[in-house]
C-alpha cells in the first residue's frame, strides 16, 4: 500500500470511506450476498460444523510440527524435480522471483491471484526490474489497470462500477466497451488470453501444499491458476509457511468448507494440485517449477499471541460480517490484508506498532470467530494485541492514561463512588433529551457519532443499599 | 543449503516452544489406501445408480449438461451432436487410445478440424503443433478419472496422451465417463487420491489432477455471475451406460 494512503490517520481513511456512497452500496449489496452464500451452504450440509472442528485440529497438528512438515514437502518437491526456495523476509522473496526471471530472459509473468504477492509488494519489484506482471484474475486485472490495491480478499474489485470498469478497459484496451459485465469479461478473456500463450513465466501463490505428496493446490473460479500454470514454460509458486499441510486426507478436509466460506460453491470452479514440472511424456506443462516458502514474520508466531491466525485460510468470511469493514470496506485499513482477521496478519507481518489505530477498528462483536471455518479467534487475539499496545506504550499516551484512571477507579470503591457523583454533577450541561452528547475535549471523539446512557440519578449501588 | 538449514532451525526453536500448546492431530490417513480404494469400488459397484443420479443433479446445478451414450461406440454421435449445435469447427482430444473411441472419424465427416493428442509423441514440433491446435479449438474431448457426485465435479488426471489444456482452452469441454469412475463424497476422493501416491512414480503419468466443477466463471464485476472468463463457457458430460 503506499505510503501517501498510510501517512493519512486511519479515522481520516475511514472518513473518507464513509461519505464514498457508491462504495457504501457496493459494500453492503456484496458483503450481504455472500453472506447469504455462506449461510445456504453451511445450512444444506450437516457434516459442515465437524468439519469446521476436524480443519481446524489439522491447522493446529500440523504447526506443532510445522518443521518436519516443511522438510517432507521440501523433499517431496526436489524429488519430483522442482526446486525450492527459503525466503526469511519479503525481500528475500523478491530477490529470489527477480534472480529467477532475470536468468531466464523473462519479460512478461502472468499471475493468478495470490496475497503472498500482494503482501510482498512482488509486482512493483518485477516492474523496477523492467519485467511485465499480469494479473490474469479479472478483479485483480482490473485494479492493476487502474493502479490500485484489492479491496476484499477474494473479491478485490468489488468497489469498482461496471461503468468505471468500461470506461477503463476503453481507455487502457484501446476500444468502446459497453457497461456490460458479459462484454467486460469477454474483452478481458480475449486480451489475457493473448498474455497466457506469450509469458514465459507463470506466479501464483498456495491455497495449501500437500507435503506428503509435494502438491501445491490452487482454488479459482476462472481457470487462470490452470492456465499459469500450464501454458508458461517456468512456473513460480509462493507460499506463506503456515499452508503447508500433511497429506491428501487432510486436503479433502478443507476442500469441503473453503468454497461454501468464501462463495457459498460446494466446491469452487477448479481445484487444481500441480506436483511439480511436467512429467516425461506430458505434451504441456512447464519445464521448471520453483516453491518458494515465505516466513516474513510468520515462525516467529507460532508459540506466540497471534498463532491462531496461522489458520486462516484467506476466505474472506470475517470481511463479510464484520460491522467495521462492511462501513469502511479494504483500503481504509491500508494495508494488504483487511478486515478483522487482516489487522491480526498485519501485526504479524509489519510488527504491532502497524495496528496501533487499527487494533481499535473492531467491535469486538465476535461474528468473525463464528463464521471463520477453522474457528479463529480473532477478538480474544485483539483484545490481546490492545492490552499489549498499552504495556509496550506503542498506545497513545492519551489513550493509556485514559484507561489507567478508568483502572484506578475500578480497583477502588471509594474512588468509584466519589466518580460516580462527580460524574453526575458534571454530565449536566451535556445531558439532553435523557443522552449524553456533544462531551468536550477527548470525550468528543466518542460522542460526535453516538451518545451514551448518562450517569444515573440513583446509582446501582445506591439502590442496593437501600433494599438491604 | 545453508538457507534451508537456518530456516527451518529458526522455525524448531519456535516450536520447541510449543508443547502444550496444541493437541490435535491431523486426519487419519488410510492405514492401507490401495486396499481402501478397492473397497470403495466395490462399494459403488452396486451404488452407482444413486451416485450418477445425485451427480446429475448438481453437475447440472452448476451449470453444466449432462448426455447419456448406450456405449463407447455411441459416443463419437453424441459429441457430433453437441459439435453440430454450437457450429463446432475444430477439436482437439485426447489420445483415442486412452478414452477407448475415436470420435475423430465422426467429426471429420461433419466437416470439423480434429487434432488428438498421442502417448509418446512429445517432440518439440508435436508440442509447439498441439499447443496451437488446442488454442484455436472450440471444443474439447477428454475422459474423466474421477467423478464426484456430491459435488457435481469431474476429476482429470494429466499424462502421456491427455493434456491438461484439453479441458481448458476450448471454448466447449467435454468429458466422457463410464459407471466405474463414480464416487459419492469428498471424502471418498480423499481415500483415492492417497491411493493414487502410494508409488507416485508408477501411479501417475502427469503432474496435475484438476477437479472441475462446471464451466469457469467470475462474479469480480459487480457481482454479475459471468460464465467462461479464461475456461470453457460450457461442460458437457457423457455417461457411457454401457460396459
Amino acid at each position: 500500500m503506499s505510503d501517501a494512503l498510510l501517512r493519512t490517520p486511519f479515522p481520516e481513511r475511514a472518513g473518507a470511506a464513509l461519505k464514498d456512497t457508491f462504495l457504501q452500496e457496493a459494500l453492503t449489496i456484496a458483503t450481504t450476498k455472500f453472506i447469504d452464500l455462506r449461510k445456504e451452504a453451511f445450512a444444506g450440509f450437516p457434516p459442515g460444523e465437524a468439519l469446521r472442528d476436524r480443519a481446524r485440529a489439522i491447522k493446529e497438528a500440523t504447526l506443532q510440527h510445522l518443521d518436519v512438515h516443511l522438510e517432507r514437502l521440501a523433499d517431496s518437491v526436489e524429488r519430483l524435480g522442482g526446486i525450492v526456495h527459503w525466503a526469511a523476509t519479503a525481500e528475500e522473496a523478491r530477490e529470489i522471483v527477480l534472480r529467477l526471471a532475470r536468468d531466464r530472459g523473462v519479460r512478461m509473468a502472468v499471475k493468478s491471484k495470490s496475497m503472498a504477492t500482494e503482501e510482498i509488494d512482488l509486482n512493483e519489484a518485477l516492474e523496477h526490474a523492467g519485467i511485465t506482471p499480469v494479473e490474469t484474475d479479472l478483479g485483480e486485472y482490473i485494479i492493476q489497470l487502474a493502479h490500485e490495491k484489492p479491496s476484499h480478499i477474494i473479491a478485490p474489485a468489488i468497489h469498482k462500477t461496471k461503468g468505471q470498469v468500461a470506461e477503463l478497459f476503453s481507455r487502457e484496451l484501446h476500444g468502446a466497451f459497453a457497461a456490460d459485465p458479459e462484454v467486460l469479461t469477454a474483452v478481458a478473456r480475449k486480451a489475457l488470453r493473448e498474455k497466457f500463450l506469450q509469458a514465459d513465466m507463470g506466479i501464483t501463490g498456495a491455497n495449501f501444499a500437500v507435503a506428503d505428496t509435494g502438491t501445491v493446490v490452487l482454488v479459482t473460479n476462472e481457470g487462470n491458476g490452470r492456465m499459469v500454470t500450464s501454458l508458461p514454460r517456468i512456473h513460480v509458486a509462493l507460499m506463506g509457511i503456515e499452508k503447508v499441510i500433511p497429506s491428501m486426507s487432510d486436503l479433502v478436509v478443507f476442500l469441503a468448507i473453503l468454497a461454501r466460506s468464501a462463495t457459498g460453491q460446494k466446491l469452487s470452479s477448479y481445484t487444481t494440485l500441480v506436483r511439480g514440472p511436467r512429467r516425461a511424456g506430458e505434451l504441456e506443462g512447464p519445464e521448471e517449477f520453483h516453491l518458494i516458502l515465505l516466513d516474513n514474520g510468520r515462525a516467529r508466531q507460532i508459540a506466540s499471541t497471534l498463532r491462531e491466525a496461522l489458520y486462516c485460510l484467506r476466505c474472506g468470511a470475517c470481511l463479510n460480517v464484520c460491522p467495521v469493514y462492511r462501513q469502511i470496506g479494504g483500503h481504509a485499513y491500508g494495508y494488504t490484508y483487511p478486515g478483522p482477521i487482516g489487522i491480526l496478519l498485519t501485526a504479524m507481518l509489519k510488527g504491532n506498532g502497524s495496528v496501533r489505530e487499527l487494533a481499535h477498528a473492531s467491535s469486538l462483536c465476535g461474528a468473525c470467530k463464528d463464521v471463520c471455518p477453522v474457528r479463529i479467534d480473532i477478538p480474544r487475539m485483539l483484545v490481546e494485541l490492545r492490552e499489549h499496545l498499552d504495556r509496550e506504550k506503542i498506545a497513545p499516551w492519551s489513550e493509556r492514561m485514559v484507561f489507567r484512571a478508568f483502572r484506578r477507579l475500578l480497583l477502588s470503591p471509594a474512588a468509584f463512588r466519589l466518580s460516580a457523583r462527580a460524574g453526575r454533577w458534571l454530565q449536566r450541561p451535556f445531558v439532553r433529551a435523557g443522552r449524553l452528547r456533544g462531551l468536550p475535549l477527548l470525550f468528543g471523539n466518542w460522542t460526535r457519532t453516538r451518545d451514551l446512557p448518562p450517569v444515573a440519578a440513583r446509582t446501582f449501588r445506591e439502590r442496593w443499599k437501600e433494599l438491604g | 543449503m545453508a538457507a534451508r538449514a537456518e530456516f527451518l532451525e529458526r522455525i524448531r526453536r519456535e516450536v520447541a516452544k510449543t508443547p502444550g500448546l496444541f493437541g490435535a492431530t491431523p486426519a487419519p490417513r488410510p492405514v492401507a489406501p490401495a486396499a481402501a480404494a478397492e473397497a470403495i469400488r466395490h462399494e459403488l459397484a452396486e451404488r452407482w445408480p444413486e451416485a450418477l443420479e445425485r451427480f446429475r443433479q448438481e453437475f447440472e446445478r452448476v451449470a453444466g449438461v449432462f448426455h447419456r451414450a448406450r456405449d463407447l461406440e455411441a459416443v463419437p454421435e453424441v459429441i457430433a451432436g453437441i459439435a453440430r449445435k454450437l457450429g463446432v469447427r475444430q477439436v482437439v482430444t485426447w489420445d483415442p487410445a486412452a478414452l477407448g473411441f475415436d470420435a475423430a472419424p465422426r467429426l471429420v465427416a461433419d466437416g470439423c478440424a480434429v487434432a488428438a493428442a498421442r502417448a509418446g509423441q512429445e517432440d518439440e514440433a508435436t508440442r509447439l503443433r498441439h499447443r496451437e491446435a488446442a488454442a484455436a479449438a472450440q471444443l474439447g474431448v477428454t475422459g474423466a478419472d474421477l467423478v464426484l457426485a456430491e459435488t457435481g465435479t469431474l476429476i482429470l488426471l494429466s499424462g502421456a496422451g491427455c493434456p491438461r489444456s484439453t479441458s481448458l482452452l476450448p471454448d466447449v469441454h467435454v468429458a466422457v465417463f463410464g459407471r466405474d469412475r463414480l464416487l459419492e463424497s469428498l471424502e471418498q476422493v480423499g481415500v483415492m487420491l492417497e491411493a493414487l501416491h502410494v508409488d507416485a512414480d508408477l501411479a501417475m503419468s502427469g503432474a496435475t489432477i484438476n477437479f472441475i466443477t462446471g464451466p469457469s466463471r467470475t462474479a469480480d464485476i459487480e457481482l454479475t455471475l459471468t460464465r467462461g472468463v479464461h475456461g470453457p463457457k460450457e461442460v458437457h458430460a457423457v455417461f457411457v451406460e454401457g460396459p
